[in-house]
């Protein structure tokens, strides 16, 4: 039996007014958050991480299954393969699919490497300074002055093409600006009062580092990383575009367009959709870090 | 002055030596002995003895290093292994003017076009040409250069039939150049178009620029005469960042356009396991970059006295 009354006796009844006013302010909150957002770039990274997370549930076709009599079939609605066949008889948007898989994972872990690198180099660097800083810097300025893909390509040659080599090299080769900007926001800090405050109050240097300097650039390190995944993607499909990324028959976009080179004149679809692909998801991580550069820190636009 | 220029002088060596260190590991990343993947499979154990022998690979690794620099001091990075063995340092340096027109030609386009769209647009903010050129400019940013390669090929060579789809200024002249370059120049476009655009708002804000207005001077030679310069000192500050770009762009562009340059020759060492050659052509790219950076950043020191006091 339902109990109306509460032990003090008033009535227990839903309060719909409540919950709405509740509901309202989350929907406030969040619209708080997205303000200025570029919601079709947010919404593209969502499909793509669904993509990447559920390719076997989405996808129509297996994307390395191939049939030799359907090869290269133009796009159209009506058919099976919505975006058409490649030189394979392999259905392009289950490619397109399991290719969003490489390309997340390869981006977001490599750009987490890169990142974790970059902070570690910056705030050992910014902390310690001296000959630590001035040695860190020289070992900075040196991986900069590398021409990175041709070092990426190199690498990979040598390591043996797979996704875990692609991401160590593409991550070891891109930490760089993480290093720099976040170190000159180090040095910043290191001077305000709080930091020196805590160092009279006798905390350590790598105290000081995580809990006092870290979580002040936290902001800088989330927009940087957002930028770079856009990066991290086309180094992968640079790689993969050569031959020397993701080993076939794993799909990727950049081996995807490496294929459609040779067919170039008989099946206009092939090389346009892959790169579609790839330039939407890079534009669209590329707004985000704008937008989130834009509400950290107003002044920085368009830096 | 004097003293930066031999500050950023000392930096740079150093920063070549530790390319030096870097390349020279480069070749021992995948472990073992670098001659068992430059040899075929099949290759005899004799001739592999041979050839480790030859390269010094069987003595300890700081030794190596060492014979690696004294040689390096002479000019000397190792014979290659296909092009008819002909030292590296030669087969290299034969392929840098073809790659080198073609990053001028892009940066040319690059510039002269970016700047200039820059600038349009920032005279007229949120008008339909400003508009059109920030789409432009954000898609432009986030093109893989291959891919605009590829779409350029669909358009000039495939449906329009107007430009051949290989390059090589040798074989076809100025007809060659213009799919690579704009491939290649697209990118730095398109960043020129919205770094400039940006600081021209900002110098179109400053004082000095409100106070020739107030003067009565027509909205052209403001924008042209007055806010122009200025508004392009980032376009020379971005320059050593873009030009390192450029190289690594250069390696997809001349593969797509058979371009003979030295990114193709990379690209054709390692189907070739010819790994001597990759060597010396990272070396060279990487000892250009550091060039040009210190070149950048002296004459920006001459242009800028803030920049010698730090």
């Amino acid at each position: 039996m339902l109990r109306f009354k509460g032990s003090n006796g008033e009535l227990l009844l839903p309060r719909p007014a409540a919950t709405l006013a509740g509901l309202s302010s989350l929907v406030q909150k969040l619209r708080e958050v997205f303000r200025g957002a570029p919601k079709l770039s947010l919404v593209f990274l969502a499909m793509a991480i669904l993509c990447a997370a559920f390719a076997p549930l989405i996808a129509p076709f297996s994307p390395v299954a191939t049939n030799p009599t359907n090869i290269l079939q133009p796009p159209s609605v009506f058919s099976n393969h919505m975006l058409g066949t490649d030189n394979q008889g392999r259905d392009i948007l289950s490619r397109l699919i399991y290719g969003a898989q490489t390309s997340v994972k390869i981006g977001v872990v490599a750009v987490l490497l890169a990142a974790t690198v970059g902070t570690l180099i910056a705030l050992v660097s910014g902390v310690f300074r001296g000959w630590v800083d001035r040695l860190l810097m020289r070992i900075t300025d040196m991986f900069l002055a590398l021409p990175y893909l041709m070092v990426a390509l190199t690498a990979v040659a040598l390591l043996g093409p797979s996704i875990p080599n692609v991401i160590l090299v593409i991550g070891l080769l891109r930490w760089m600006g993480f290093a720099r900007v976040l170190r000159s926001e180090v040095l910043k800090l290191v001077e305000m009062d709080f930091v020196r405050l805590a160092l009279a109050a006798g905390s350590s240097r790598s105290r000081i580092m995580l809990k006092h300097v870290f979580p002040n650039i936290i902001n800088t390190l989330l927009v940087l990383a957002t930028l770079e995944v856009g990066l991290a993607v086309i180094v992968e499909a640079s790689l993969s575009f050569l031959g020397l990324g993701v080993p076939r028959p794993t799909p990727s976009w950049g081996s995807m367009l490496r294929d459609s080179q040779q067919y170039i004149y008989i099946a206009w679809w092939f090389p346009l959709i892959p790169g579609i692909a790839i330039t939407l998801l890079v534009m669209s991580a590329n707004l985000t870090g704008d937008w989130l550069r834009d509400r950290f820190d107003p002044t920085r636009r368009q830096l | 002055m004097s003293r930066y220029i031999v500050k950023r002088l000392i930096e740079g060596s150093i920063t070549l030596w530790l390319i030096t260190l870097a390349v020279f590991f480069i070749l021992r990343l995948g472990g073992g002995n670098p001659v068992e993947y430059m040899l075929p499979p099949e290759a005899s154990s004799a001739d592999i003895e041979k050839l480790t022998q030859a390269y010094g690979f069987d003595k300890p690794l700081i030794h190596q290093y060492w014979i690696f620099n004294q040689k390096l001091l002479r000019g000397d990075l190792g014979d290659a292994l296909s092009w008819d063995k002909r030292p590296t340092v030669r087969v290299v340096w034969d392929r840098v003017p073809a790659t080198l027109q073609l990053t001028s030609a892009a940066m040319m386009f690059a510039v002269i076009l970016g700047v200039t769209m820059g600038a349009i647009a920032a005279a007229r903010p949120d008008s339909l040409f400003d508009r059109v050129g920030r789409v432009v400019a954000i898609t432009g940013q986030s093109m893989p250069v291959f891919w605009v390669g590829l779409l350029l090929i669909l358009l000039f060579s495939v449906y329009l039939g107007w430009l051949p789809s290989a390059g090589g200024i040798d074989r076809l002249g100025l007809k060659g150049i213009i799919m690579p370059a704009l491939s290649l120049g697209f990118f730095l476009m398109a960043s020129h178009m919205r770094i400039v655009r940006s600081t021209m708002l900002d110098v179109l804000e400053s004082d000095y620029i409100k106070l020739v207005r107030a003067k009565g001077l027509p909205t052209r030679m403001v924008i042209w005469k007055h806010a122009f310069k200025n508004a392009s000192i980032p376009v020379f500050t971005l320059f050593f960042v873009n030009f390192a770009a450029l190289i690594s762009g250069a390696v997809v562009t001349e593969t797509i356009f058979a371009w003979p340059g030295i990114g193709r020759l990379l690209v054709d060492s390692l189907i070739l396991r010819d790994y001597p050659t990759t060597q010396t052509v990272i070396f060279f790219a990487a000892s250009f970059i550091v060039f040009i950076n210190i070149v950048v950043d002296i004459m920006y020191a001459w242009l800028d006295p803030r920049i010698r006091m730090e």
